[in-house]
């Protein structure tokens, strides 16, 4: 178990963040740029001291900053991290990379065990330099799994990479944090990556954890509008049924076209912007002042109807409202 | 110089768009004269060296009693030298390279003061400092050691004419090295001490090696501190000085020629070494 309550002053606000990763289990830190989402990786990590908290790895105490004080030093924590620079030392091989945090005398059939589940086996002799990015992640992911850490933190690492190589990546690491039993906290600023690879979202916005969840239930019910915004809900309309200045929040996944009574709320305007969107396309509809972005499987015509399902609904404070006062299904 | 100038570009309709590329080779084949006069200059006197001199002259001043002495005295200063300086200089740019010190700029101006004075000022102002009469002076005196006129006194002016290029190369060397590559050993299980031996030296060391090679060719060549305070015993550099003075330039040169033997090999095999890991590691 991963356990993390931590205070980081930061210039502009200060980060405190509390979370419980469970062994096997994938937490994802999702929030914009500057959310405080790598620093709290750091903290765990040993590299940025907090200003006040505890970190606990494994029943072991990391950082506490309450009587009796820890700090255990980076080299003593067993907290494996990759970021998006793969950070392999290029004065050595691919083999003594990935040797390097595995103690005095690595067994070798192991080193080559692990390289051909990487798929990098026929790599040990090369060095770093002549690597392709995706073979720098492996052999940075498989450095880290030789050093036996008990707690892998992945701060974006695969972005700049192709689809496809993410995906494999990303499975890898689902079935080694499953396989070892470790807790594993991804950082990302893009839902799709956090979604595909993590079970459980943690939203992060300037410092706070504003929702912590179910990685489907926090896109379906935002806690707030602007959990909502961040998970990308692209409209607002309004909703008098929750109350003055309660809106439903559109995303724009979750739109049908047509009236579907009975399904969500059903939303008519012009049609103000259009272009196509992966295999469909994404039309601006507007909707009273504001424009509500939607996707249809279809080029819309000049005007739309469209429903949207089981939209989460907030109040005028921005939260959301309870069950009961949300769109009848 | 028509062997400098790249072929003619095909005629183009517009006049204007013909004359930019002949400016364009003009302009490249007047800095290709200026990249070659500079270079013959400076490696013009080396050239002349060996148009002056003859392998009997050579070996007949190496063959006269004690023409060997200077030689050992500057090998083996210079071994001391670089030895004080990697155990010293080493450390004070490690620091400076990683912010670690206090007010850094002053730590670094006094490195450039090292760097600016002139060797004979050097040599006039360490007399204030470790001469017989200053408390250091004194102090040394009580263990029969002195600054002045001594092997020790060779030592302490080799170093303060070679440490500023050394400290200065090293830093630069340590600078180059990305501290994430350091975080990263820390991350795998290595405490700092070991993680400047298995990554922040290995990677540094092309850098530190031409530091060294550059502080050695310094040391080699010591001569305007030198000559202030330790007139004895000679090094190679005094032993040309006084050959000039005492019998000419004639015999002078079979000396030269030995000190650029010895100061050489080592900065042309660092270069080569330093840049051949460059290369390994993908620039």
């Amino acid at each position: 178990m991963l356990d993390a309550d931590v205070e980081v002053d930061r210039r502009e606000f200060t980060v405190a963040v509390a979370l419980r990763v469970a062994p096997g289990e994938r937490l994802a830190l999702f929030g914009p740029s500057g959310a405080g989402k790598t620093t709290v990786l750091e903290v765990i990590a040993g590299l940025v001291p907090p200003r006040r908290g505890h970190v606990m790895l494994g029943g072991r105490v990391l950082t506490q900053t309450s009587a009796p004080r820890r700090a255990v030093p980076p080299w003593q924590r067993r907290v494996g991290m990759l970021r998006q620079d793969p950070g392999l030392f290029p004065h050595l091989t691919v083999r003594q990379n990935l040797e390097y945090g595995a103690g005095p005398r690595p067994e070798p059939a192991g080193t080559e065990r692990l390289a051909a589940d990487l798929g990098i086996g026929g790599l040990l002799a090369a060095r770093p330099a002549g690597l392709s990015g995706g073979q720098a992640h492996r052999v940075a992911l498989g450095r880290l799994l030789l050093a036996r850490c008990e707690a892998l933190l992945l701060d974006e690492p695969y972005t700049g990479l192709d689809a496809g190589l993410r995906r494999v990546l990303t499975d890898f690491v689902r079935s080694l944090a499953a396989d070892r039993g470790i807790p594993v906290v991804l950082v990302a600023h893009e839902l799709a990556e956090a979604q595909a690879f993590a079970d459980r979202l943690a939203v992060l916005d300037r410092g706070r954890v504003l929702q912590d969840g179910a990685a489907d239930t926090v896109v379906r019910r935002p806690a707030s509008r602007r959990v909502a915004e961040l998970v990308g809900y692209r409209g607002f309309v309004p909703y008098p049924a929750g109350g003055a200045g309660a809106v439903a929040g559109v995303h724009p996944d979750r739109v049908s076209p047509g009236a579907q009574g009975g399904r969500g709320l059903v939303l008519s305007g012009q049609v103000r912007a259009s272009h196509p969107a992966g295999a469909g396309w994404e039309a601006g509809l507007a909707v009273g002042p504001d424009l509500v972005w939607c996707r249809l499987p279809e080029a819309p015509g000049t005007e739309a109807t469209v429903t949207v399902l089981d939209p989460p609904c907030f109040g005028a404070d921005g939260v959301l409202l309870p069950r009961s006062t949300q769109v009848s299904a | 110089m028509s062997w400098a100038v790249r072929p003619a570009p095909e005629p183009g309709p517009a006049s204007g768009a013909a004359l930019a590329p002949g400016l364009r080779s003009a302009s490249s084949a007047l800095s290709l004269v200026a990249a070659a006069v500079i270079w013959i200059a400076l490696l013009g006197p080396v050239i002349a060296l060996f148009f002056h001199i003859t392998p009997a002259a050579v070996s007949s001043a190496l063959r006269t009693p004690g023409a060997l002495t200077p030689l050992v005295v500057s090998l083996q200063s210079g071994l001391i030298t670089l030895a004080v300086l990697a155990c010293f200089g080493t450390p004070l740019a490690w620091m400076m390279a990683r912010g670690r010190l206090p007010a850094p700029r002053i730590w670094e101006a006094g490195v450039l003061a090292a760097l600016l004075l002139p060797p004979l000022v050097v040599g006039l102002l360490l007399i204030f400092m470790v001469g017989p009469l200053t408390p250091i002076g004194q102090v040394l005196g009580h263990f029969n050691l002195s600054a002045t006129n001594t092997f020790f006194a060779l030592v302490i002016a080799e170093v303060y004419e070679s440490a500023p290029y050394y400290v200065l190369g090293a830093q630069a060397a340590f600078a180059a090295v990305d501290p994430r590559m350091e975080q990263q050993a820390a991350l795998l299980g290595d405490r700092p001490s070991r993680a400047v031996r298995r990554v922040t030296l290995p990677l540094a060391a092309p850098g530190l090696a031409m530091a060294m090679a550059v502080a050695w060719a310094r040391a080699m060549g010591a001569f305007g501190a030198v000559i202030i305070i330790a007139y004895h015993p000679y090094g190679l550099p005094l032993q040309i000085w006084t050959t000039l003075q005492e019998t000419g330039l004639a015999s002078a040169l079979p000396f030269a020629l030995v000190l650029l033997v010895v100061a050489l090999p080592l900065p042309i095999a660092a270069y080569l070494w330093s840049a051949r890991a460059r290369r390994r590691r993908g620039g």
